[in-house]
């Protein structure tokens, strides 16, 4: 679910500047500071689109636990 | 025919199933239609004849069962009217509207023979389920429940129901496996039969452990394909449609088939017609997301570039600006300068010139004014002299008349007093005669002293001494006070006079 957060966060945040951008909002200034967060905001949700990281045995075991505790 | 034994008729147990059917086919010769719910079919395999087991209920009771026989050939007639008809075998628990005869048989006893069954009354049996379903839904307030849920932005793990060997999940696995993006989804397969009404609780079976497990899990997809419109009607089953409407994942169907929508497709979170469509579904929302990553990363490339690039051409023009406004500031102050420069000297020469010019003019005039000044101050000397001479030979006269006359009372007096002093002398004769004589040589001597002071008092003498007279406009000064700076004086000498103009007076 922390996860999930993180890369939805990541998402909104990242077309908050996109938009930011746009409308010519961000300042030279600081506008290196912005590509920064962007790029990794960028890593993170295109990390997100080609990984899982779920185990299908991981989940039967936790399956057979759950079944197990509950019988 | 019944035997006598100890005076009671004994009929044999033939002789008693025989009366029975021979009064039963008397009475009950034709067949009639009657409506009942077929609790079971039970179909013999082997033999491919059913056995259906008919119930009346009121209330949840049971007030009516009755056996039924159902022989192959009608049984293989019906059932392909029924799935051509209601999209449904003949199967347990349904409703039905049948033609049957009465038989009685010696060994089975009694039973209705089915002859025919009308799948128009189940079909709308059925049909009246499902409604009863979708009002039970709503009335719980689960129709919408599934779909209320949200869906992550990135549905990528996805707990699978279906048949491990059905078309349908096949084709669902290719196409979320194959997608030419790259996109990473994470699917498990919890299998289940989904076929005929022991799939109702497969799938709910299924539904807990995935419960159970669900924090690994994005989304539930049912997937059910290739398995042709038959047996669909669980799906408008109400304890399986509450399950998965209470389900707290999202449940998405994807349920290959051309019939109207089972209560389930209506009330899952999405709703797919195919388990491709649904893999596709899947898919356009990974899109949703990657794109406008993918977008997000193009813009900010451009605006960045843009924006840097709009910056160095404003920085540039500024330069430009700058660098233009002081040289011509510069070129401006430097032609004022040296215009000014020019005038300067011009003006500078002509003021000279001028001056020059002037000067040489005032210098004549000069020169010829002094001349002139100098001609007519020597006549007005000369003239002065003249006059002083006059008037110095008139005092003269004057003052040595004033001498004579000084004299001549001097003289008068002298006598008068010698007179007296005579008298005095004759007088006093006896007394003076011999102090007489040096008196008089004394007065004589005086007088002598006195006309040789007299001499001497002349302007003549004094000026013959070196004194000299100073005037101003004819008339002498005796004080200073009488001069004033720039005054012309005239200097009276024994021998000339000379004129001289007052540059200080020291009182």
């Amino acid at each position: 679910m922390n996860k999930e957060l993180n890369y939805t966060k990541a998402f909104n945040e990242l077309q908050e500047i996109v938009s930011e951008i746009e409308k010519g909002e961000i300042s030279v200034d600081r506008l290196s500071e912005k590509v920064k967060r962007a790029a990794l905001l960028i890593r993170i949700c295109k990390t997100k689109l080609t990984n899982t990281e779920e185990d299908v045995n991981k989940i039967l075991k936790e399956l057979d636990s759950a079944t197990n505790g509950s019988e | 025919m019944p035997e006598i034994l100890n005076n009671r008729n004994v009929f044999s147990l033939s002789e008693v199933t025989g009366s029975i059917r021979k009064i039963l086919s008397e009475r009950y010769s034709s067949a009639f239609w009657v409506k009942a719910e077929m609790n079971k079919l039970n179909l013999y395999k082997q033999s491919g004849h059913c056995y259906p087991e008919l119930l009346q209920k009121e209330k949840g009771k049971i007030i009516a069962q009755f056996k039924a026989i159902l022989w192959n050939d009608d049984y293989n007639h019906i059932n392909n009217r029924f799935l051509t008809i209601l999209k449904e075998p003949l199967k347990d628990g349904i409703k039905i509207l049948f033609l049957a005869r009465i038989t009685f048989d010696a060994v089975h006893g009694l039973s209705l023979h089915i002859l025919d069954i009308d799948p128009s009354f189940t079909l709308g049996d059925l049909e009246r389920e499902k409604q009863e379903t979708i009002t039970r839904l709503r009335d719980d307030g689960l129709f919408y429940r599934n779909k209320q849920i949200k869906l992550p932005l990135l549905p990528q793990r996805i707990a699978i129901i279906s048949v491990e060997t059905s078309k349908g999940y096949a084709d669902f696995l290719k196409v979320i496996e194959d997608n030419p993006w790259g996109y990473r989804f994470f699917h498990m397969l919890f299998p289940t039969i989904l076929q005929g009404d022991r799939a109702i609780e497969g799938i709910i079976a299924q539904l807990q452990n995935v419960k159970k497990v669900k924090q690994h899990f994005d989304a539930v997809a049912i997937i059910r394909g290739g398995g042709g419109d038959v047996g669909l009607s669980y799906f408008n089953n109400y304890v399986l449609a509450s399950a998965v409407s209470l389900f707290p994942l999202p449940v998405l169907t994807g349920i290959g088939h051309a019939t109207n929508e089972t209560v389930l497709e209506m009330i899952s979170h999405t709703n797919a017609i195919t388990p491709s469509k649904l893999a596709e579904f899947l898919i356009q929302k990974i899109h949703d997301f990657s794109v406008p990553v993918q977008d997000a990363t193009e813009k900010i490339i451009q605006q960045t570039e843009r924006l840097l690039s709009n910056e160095r051409n404003r920085f540039q023009s500024e330069t430009k600006l700058f660098r233009s406004v002081t040289e011509n500031i510069l070129i401006r102050n430097s032609n004022i300068i040296s215009e000014l420069s020019s005038v300067f000297a011009q003006q500078a020469l002509f003021r000279f010139r001028n001056e020059n010019a002037s000067l040489t003019t005032f210098g004549n005039e000069v020169r010829k004014g002094i001349a002139n000044l100098v001609l007519s101050k020597k006549q007005e000397l000369n003239h002065f002299g003249l006059i002083v001479r006059k008037d110095l030979g008139g005092q003269l006269s004057r003052n040595r008349l004033v001498l004579q006359q000084q004299l001549k009372l001097l003289i008068i007096a002298s006598a008068v007093r010698f007179r007296r002093e005579d008298f005095l002398h004759i007088q006093l004769h006896a007394k003076l005669q011999s102090g007489l004589p040096s008196h008089f040589k004394n007065n004589m001597l005086e007088l002598n002293a006195i006309e040789r002071n007299i001499i001497n008092l002349s302007p003549e003498r004094v000026l013959e001494r070196g004194y000299s007279i100073t005037m101003l406009n004819g008339k002498a000064i005796k004080d200073v006070a009488q001069v004033c700076d720039g005054d012309l004086l005239v200097t009276v000498l024994n021998q000339g006079k000379i004129e001289s103009i007052v540059k200080t007076t020291d009182n």
